[in-house]
């Protein structure tokens, strides 16, 4: 088949069954390169499939994918959030000082509440005074850091008596059989995908995100959307925030840093647009399991770290190469 | 000099030398790594601030880079402007800052680095490096792991894996070296299955813990850069279920004191950011008073383990 008969083909939505085949390969190619590079590690470590392992990759990734489900909505409505990581110190260092202040129920409303309020306060500024969001939330990165580490004291914060109280169930309790940070993920996961794409709300992100003037024409209020778009991230944020002090009981006031771009490249990798408009929670999780996995199996393949450093990002271009080649159906594309 | 002030200052050193010094005021100039960043830095700093306020002699400019090279580096400008007598300077990157050593040094103002030394190229313009010796920790924790071995009877079939802290960090890597080097001395047996990086991060170190449980059936000891990291190891072998592992850190810290404690961690080295601080004060003062100050002027930091941790308070960072 010809370069350019394999591309109408991979277009071609109806007709033979080959041609439906090649549809859901162009759509899936994150899913592709992730079951790729699953087996590889696989064969290269028979440790890497086993179920208790599987379990911790995934159950270490739930922080981050969490994170990462919130600015997913941030993202296809065309916007930034670069706070979530520092944001994240602050929801864990403000539970955790709570905890021993207030008890573990108030803690957690509380901190749910600060963070929802700075999550109000970012989608006020990119929502209803439109200023850029990469300024806005890179400077409420520094801005919230500063607000951790003045409520901190600079101090790293402990629960003091880690056996008395079930503040640990988030973090490392089960319920099932399955570690209660896998089912928050599956259970936000799933309610958030099925705002994104079944609600007239989800429509509206979408719309805001792929062309502002028509969704402005179409009726969408669009700072509305924008705005409880944050307000998904900061409760996410929240959660993370959560689950992190409850699986270590105690934090120091850096634990988020650097988390916003790991955040953004599992949102990209799984194939959400920088420029808004596209992108689903299904392929986010996909991302993020991407990310968790590759730390994890090279760890277990045991190459030395300076090599990972590089050995990931390789990873991480095969993938997006992967995705986009699927989805033009050819391999090379110049810029022409 | 004109012979008026030659002769005042003749007699003014002729006062000195009968015990005058003291009632000379020093301003110290002080720039910090990046306070604020950690409990440990956190605690230093006030030490510091108490330290100088309670010596009636020193004037103490206190300083923060926070974390930032190029702002370190304009901190030190304005204190050589301001005409310090002395700069004692925690390196925010122990290469860059050379040249405003340099500096300072070319103004004849002595700098005394501290905690952790700048690189060698720029020991020339240093009066001296106060702060503790990351090597020597790293033996001793190898010391404490052997002693345990030895008196649990596995000194000869022990495998251990070693978490360290941020890859490119002084500390991290002298720690790591003075561990390696020592351990075959004294445990020549014991086999140092893989080394991973922790960043000096208790959740990433729990991370590279629960990887290393799932990859070696049997690990007898753990060695971490830091306390902190020892706790997230030691948390990650609990939730496995993995009992009788014997936990090693370094800079012990007060999670690390409570998980000795509770029995569940072995030892670590007692490193204290008060003896830190007020360490480089007095020399920075004994510099001044043209005392003499070893190049390298460590200050102790002494093993601690669940057998002698009575002796110790419980760190407050």
């Amino acid at each position: 088949m010809s370069e350019a008969a394999q591309e109408r083909s991979a277009r071609n939505a109806g007709g033979s069954s080959g041609a439906k085949v090649g549809t859901f390969l162009a759509k899936q190619g994150i899913l592709i390169a992730f079951v790729l590079f699953m087996v590889s590690f696989a064969l290269a470590s028979e440790r890497f499939l086993d179920p208790d392992n599987i379990l911790g990759v995934i159950r270490s990734s739930a922080i981050l994918g969490v994170m990462a489900l919130g600015v997913t909505f941030v993202v296809i409505s065309g916007n930034l959030d670069l706070s979530v990581g520092s944001l994240m110190s602050f929801s864990t260092i403000v539970v955790l000082d709570l905890h021993d202040t207030l008890g573990p129920a108030l803690a957690i409303l509380a901190m749910f509440g600060m963070t929802l309020a700075i999550g109000a306060v970012i989608g006020f500024l990119v929502g209803y005074l439109r200023l850029n969001s990469l300024i806005v939330t890179l400077g409420m990165l520094s801005a919230i850091h500063g607000l951790t580490l003045t409520w901190s004291g600079g101090q790293n914060m402990d629960i003091a008596d880690k056996a008395g109280t079930w503040f640990a169930v988030f973090g490392q309790g089960r319920a099932l059989g399955i570690p209660m940070p896998i089912l928050m993920f599956a259970l936000l996961a799933a309610v958030l995908g099925i705002v994104l794409a079944k609600t007239p709300f989800g429509r509206k992100v979408y719309a805001v995100g792929g062309n502002g003037t028509a969704a402005t024409f179409s009726g969408i209020r669009r700072a509305r959307t924008v705005f409880t778009c944050y307000l998904i991230s900061a409760f996410c944020v929240a959660t993370a925030g959560l689950i992190q002090a409850s699986r270590s009981m105690g934090s120091q006031n850096t634990v988020g840093q650097g988390m916003e771009l790991e955040v953004l490249a599992a949102v990209i990798l799984g194939g959400a647009s920088l420029m808004g408009g596209s992108g689903t929670i299904f392929k986010t999780v996909i991302g993020v399991l991407i990310l968790g996995f590759i730390q994890n199996g090279l760890l277990l393949i045991g190459l030395q770290f300076y090599v990972q450093f590089v050995v990931t990002w390789i990873i991480i271009i095969l993938a997006v190469w992967l995705d986009i080649a699927a989805k033009r159906g050819r391999l090379l594309s110049p810029i022409a | 000099m004109n012979i008026r002030s030659m002769l005042a200052a003749t007699t003014a050193a002729g006062i000195a030398l009968a015990g005058a010094a003291t009632a000379q005021e020093y301003t110290i100039g002080i720039t910090q790594n990046n306070v604020g960043v950690d409990s440990y830095q956190t605690t230093y700093e006030k030490a510091f601030i108490a330290a100088a306020e309670a010596n009636p002699d020193v004037q103490a400019v206190v300083l923060d880079a926070g974390g930032d090279v190029a702002r370190q580096i304009a901190q030190m400008e304005d204190l050589i402007q301001q005409e310090v007598d002395a700069i004692i300077i925690w390196p925010t990157n122990g290469e860059a800052v050379i040249p405003v050593v340099r500096q300072a040094s070319q103004a004849d103002i002595p700098v005394i680095v501290t905690n952790s030394n700048i690189a060698e190229q720029g020991f020339d313009f240093i009066a001296s490096f106060s702060g503790p010796d990351n090597i020597t920790q790293g033996s001793r924790s190898a010391e404490i792991m052997c002693d345990k071995f030895k008196e649990l009877g596995i000194e000869d079939e022990a495998q251990i894996v070693q978490i360290s802290g941020q890859p490119g960090y002084t500390t991290a890597i002298e720690r790591a070296q003075g561990f390696e080097e020592r351990l075959p001395e004294v445990c020549p047996n014991v086999t140092l299955v893989e080394t991973q990086p922790g960043d000096w991060n208790r959740e990433k170190s729990q991370q590279v813990m629960e990887a290393f449980l799932v990859k070696y059936d049997d690990i007898d000891g753990v060695y971490s850069g830091d306390d902190n990291m020892g706790v997230g190891a030691l948390n990650a072998a609990k939730a496995a279920g993995r009992d009788g592992i014997i936990f090693v850190g370094a800079t012990n810290f007060a999670v690390g004191y409570e998980a000795m404690a509770a029995g569940d961690y072995w030892g670590s080295i007692y490193q204290s950011p008060v003896d830190d601080a007020e360490a480089a004060l007095q020399t920075a003062i004994d510099v001044l008073n043209d005392e003499e100050v070893p190049f390298l002027n460590y200050f102790d930091t002494p093993k601690i383990t669940q057998d002698n941790m009575d002796e110790f308070e419980k760190p407050v960072f």
